[in-house]
């Protein structure tokens, strides 16, 4: 017995289980797998063929990253056993993070990102001397 | 010690009940996941917030990595990091597979499946090293840098072919005469480093290094604490304990590079 550990274990024995239940547990862990494995062949199947049929941009985006949160809720909640703590610790773990996500997306979009977007080609002059970006935004003022 | 810390169930940090009913270092290997996943998060928003910025010099990611072992010069863009996303995928499986070992108190199991997922973990930074290998060795052709501006050659979309008579910028095609005026200037580039790439804009190439480099950091440290765990299991130390809990604990950190991997992929190559 480690001195660093609590001499009567009692929440890390917990979530240990029989052999009747690791069966069906097990069973389950596999399952996720196939769908993790599925989910990464359509994402790679899709973007394969996407370049050959004109497949809008937009769309290509809100399918990947729909996919990858289903598979991190897949990885987090079955892999990682969140779904299987208190409901309180589920709380504390996912709320700040997505606090912090939509705050994050919420500068780079409508705060300082949307800034530089539009008044991007005014700070390129200044910095450089390469010849103006060519993307989705027009030129802003002077050309 | 008072009386009741000896109750299965109800005992805690020597006062009242844990409202959580989970262990200290579960519950902070999840705090440090937390921190960890902000981390990842700032560079992969820095990394969008740059690529929307210069869309129009951003290369192409199916134009870039396109490669796969022993097949030389056939262009197969995602095949190789999908394979490398089913191997991370692969060895999370083995992984949770040890864990539910360790629920078990099985010790052969649980040293099966983590000696596969270490293999697995290998199996994934070789494969990122070869990655690496590729990109900063760069394409036969290369690209001209003139005037610190990288003009790549015009690749033809069907046989994928690079034109070394035609230059392109941001990718709109320069005249015949401007391209051969800067080809005759300028100077033959090939691959990438944190200074020029190849393939287009130099933010490019510094976030691909730093991004993917930050993850194969975090699996290669996977790797070697779950090579630690696998000794203490091998020892006997949990069974003397009486949970595998640590099996727990690194397996999470070990589901949370998978789960890294998973946005990288489409962030970086997907998009």
């Amino acid at each position: 017995m480690s001195e660093f550990h609590d001499p009567f274990p009692n929440y890390e024995v917990l979530a240990q289980h029989d052999e009747t239940y690791g069966k069906t547990a097990r069973k389950k862990l596999w399952f996720v797998f196939w769908i993790l494995l599925a989910v990464t062949i359509v994402e790679v199947v899709v973007g394969l063929i996407a370049p050959s049929y004109g497949i809008p941009t937009w769309f290509l985006k809100i399918f990947f990253i729909g996919f990858t949160i289903v598979k991190a809720f897949y990885i987090v909640y079955k892999f990682m056993h969140l779904g299987h703590e208190e409901r309180w610790t589920k709380w504390m773990i996912i709320a700040p993070f997505v606090g912090f996500i939509l705050y994050f997306i919420f500068m780079l979009t409508i705060g300082e990102g949307n800034y530089a977007k539009t008044r991007r080609f005014d700070i390129y002059d200044q910095q450089t001397n390469l010849p103006a970006p060519t993307g989705n935004a027009e030129p802003h003022g002077k050309k | 010690m008072s009386g009741h810390a000896t109750d299965a169930n109800i005992a805690g940090w020597d006062g009242a009940t844990s409202p959580l009913r989970a262990s200290y270092g579960k519950l902070f290997m999840w705090f440090f996941l937390i921190s960890d996943a902000l981390t990842f998060s700032g560079f992969l928003c820095s990394y969008g917030f740059f690529r929307h910025r210069f869309s129009g010099e951003w290369p192409i990611p199916s134009e870039v990595f396109h490669h796969f072992p022993f097949l030389e010069g056939v262009h197969l863009p995602l095949m190789y990091v999908g394979l490398m996303t089913f191997i991370l995928i692969m060895s999370s499986v083995t992984m949770v597979l040890a864990v539910e070992a360790g629920h078990r108190k099985r010790r052969k199991p649980v040293l099966i499946w983590m000696f596969l997922t270490i293999i697995g973990g290998f199996m994934f930074v070789g494969s990122q090293a070869w990655e690496w290998a590729n990109f900063i060795k760069g394409s036969h052709e290369g690209a001209v840098l003139y005037d610190n501006v990288m003009y790549t050659y015009a690749i033809d979309p069907v046989t994928h072919h690079a034109n070394t008579k035609i230059l392109t910028f941001a990718h709109e095609p320069l005249s015949a005469a401007k391209s051969a005026e800067i080809i005759a200037k300028g100077e033959k580039f090939y691959g990438a480093n944190l200074r020029h790439n190849e393939y287009g804009h130099t933010a490019f190439a510094d976030y691909f290094f730093f991004i993917t480099g930050f993850h194969g950091f975090h699996v290669f440290s996977g790797v070697c604490i779950n090579i630690v765990i696998f000794i203490m299991a091998l020892q006997g130390v949990m069974e003397r304990r009486g949970h595998y809990e640590m099996v727990e604990k690194v397996g999470l950190y070990w589901h949370f590079v998978d789960l890294v991997w998973v946005f990288v992929f489409t962030f970086f190559y997907l998009l």
